[in-house]
């Protein structure tokens, strides 16, 4: 990625809003991007909005909210990986040379989905048969079995995102008390041995980035650190023996392998240079599978590693730093974006009780449906 | 296995065979690779191995039975727990045919009874009923020792 710079990121807290519209959140987010920046929506050359559960030109219906300026518009869907797949689309018309200045956008609301929902009792389709807390919770049960991984070990991790979480003022899941691995496991069952405290919940919100010429960031925000993206990369799955055609599938490992390796590629790092880590944590079990799928340790020593605190904020690679889809929350359009805003005030030092101490480096890691991996790599100045 | 009073009536047609004989296991509807071999479920007219994506393929019945690869046990009642199973969740789980797919389906029976790398059997499950009929999906159940 060439000279791509986040110049601004801004967020509308993820949480339940029955009462708020998107058109609202999308707004908000937008305008606190842009005044981060030290923008105003008249330099904006290009707008990707990520949205997944949308009306028709729900795009240019939301950028209204911002002014009619005649710039192109697109919306995106890549299910969980909206928001990242839309920042993908914006880097590249940067390192395109096509726009200076591109705002990215993505906002859902999964109450509405809620309201909507008619709580059938019984699948339409074959299809609708298992839940997504099954086809994750069917992932643990192997690993269970293959590596003799426990409950305990995705107690731990749900754990350290709720404790992470409670330090970021955007997260929808706020705990009053510390959180520990005890209290995640005796959280009511989701799919065995996932409980509600290992899964992400249901949500609304916006994110924005306004991504640009990486000399531009300099200019106008000289008091702070460039933050580049220096990689960025999406791949759909590929076929390989046990591959599921039914349904959504549940990443398929070696998706998240190669497109990890084609961002250490193109950035020029590896995973040993990665100061923190954002994944797709909507179960627990695949965080841990990320670790290794993403080369943050051994195959086979994630269990080891969660063990001895590798992943904690002062561990060796802080994972899901803001409290991941867990704690901080997965509304789907916006969830890639706010990966986005925690890397980048990270990066630039701005991350306050849950900083991590001199992060140079930071990897943001999405799925889609368990079909689409977008990764990016932003590294500080 | 109870006798069927009713006509029964997949849950989606094209997915699985229904017996005349209600005794008899259904069998899985797939699709064989005419140029590399490889089976699929469901069904789909072009192969998906990268190296072959041959458009020579042609119909197949699958299992009835498959090694349990992964299970677990749904607790939330979306879907209908009732309906699938019994109140202490309901099972789905990985099953792989001897033909190579693996399919994600419900299972029968209690979480005690499932342990990876066993035998299941493929069974009709009634979802509901509709009109005079039984709308039915398959599902997997253990296989008894010396059945
Ligand atoms: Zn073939």
């Amino acid at each position: 990625m060439r000279d791509v710079a986040v110049l601004g990121v801004g967020m509308y807290r993820f949480g339940m809003y029955y009462d708020v519209s998107n058109a609202t959140m999308a707004r908000e987010a937008g305008m606190a991007a842009l005044r981060d920046a030290g923008l105003s929506f008249r330099d904006v050359n290009a707008a990707y909005v990520g949205h997944i559960f949308a009306q028709v030109m729900s795009g240019v219906r939301v950028m209204k909210e911002f002014g009619l300026t005649g710039i192109p518009v697109q919306r995106i869907e890549n299910a969980s990986a909206t928001g990242s797949a839309a920042f993908r689309e914006a880097c590249l018309q940067v390192a395109a040379g096509h726009a200076d200045v591109v705002m990215v956008l993505g906002f859902d609301k999964m109450t509405t989905m809620i309201q909507q929902s008619t709580q059938g009792t019984a699948p339409e389709n074959m299809e609708d048969a298992i839940l997504p807390a099954g086809f994750f919770a069917l992932w643990a049960t192997r690993r269970m079995h293959e590596r003799g991984m426990k409950a305990e070990h995705l107690a731990k991790i749900a754990a350290k995102n709720f404790n992470n979480g409670a330090l970021n003022p955007m997260a929808q899941r706020q705990a009053d008390t510390f959180i520990t691995p005890e209290k995640v496991l005796g959280a009511r069952m989701v799919a065995w041995p996932l409980t509600t405290m290992m899964s992400c919940p249901m949500g609304d919100g916006a994110a924005c980035a306004i991504v640009g010429r990486a000399d531009l960031a300099k200019k106008l925000r000289p008091d702070r650190p460039v933050v580049r993206v220096t990689a960025s990369d999406l791949q759909s799955e590929k076929y390989a023996r046990g591959h599921l055609f039914m349904g959504p599938v549940v990443g398929p490992a070696q998706m998240t392998i190669d497109t990890s390796k084609n961002v250490y590629e193109e950035a020029g790092v590896g995973p040993s240079d990665l100061d923190l880590v954002q994944v797709h944590d909507a179960f627990a079990i695949e965080e841990l599978e990320y670790y290794e799928l993403l080369g943050l340790c051994k195959v086979g020593e994630a269990e080891k590693c969660i063990e001895q605190g590798d992943f904690e904020r002062d561990g060796r690679v802080a994972v899901s730093t803001d409290g991941g889809l867990i704690a901080r929350g997965h509304p789907g359009g916006p969830t890639g974006l706010a990966q986005i805003w925690e890397t980048t005030l990270q990066l630039r030092g701005e991350a306050g009780k849950r900083q991590v101490e001199n992060a140079r480096i930071g990897l943001c890691h999405m799925m889609g449906g368990g079909s689409v991996c977008v990764i990016h790599i932003l590294q500080r100045d | 296995m109870t006798t069927a009073t009713r006509p029964r009536v997949p849950i989606k047609p094209g997915y699985f065979t229904i017996p005349d004989d209600p005794g008899l296991p259904p069998k899985l509807l797939g699709t064989k690779c005419q140029d590399c071999g490889e089976h699929y479920f469901p069904r789909r007219a072009i192969c998906a191995r990268p190296e072959c994506l041959s458009e020579k393929t042609s119909d197949v019945e699958l299992g009835p039975r498959g090694t349990l690869y992964s299970y677990t046990f749904v607790h939330l009642p979306l879907f209908g727990s009732s309906n699938l199973e019994h109140a202490e969740g309901y099972g789905v789980g990985q099953v792989d045919l001897p033909e190579g797919p693996r399919v994600q389906l419900p299972l029968a029976g209690k979480q005690g009874e499932f342990r990876i790398g066993q035998t299941l059997e493929a069974e009709l499950n009634t979802l509901r009923e509709d009109g005079g009929s039984d709308i039915v999906i398959v599902r997997f159940r253990p296989v008894e020792a010396g059945r």
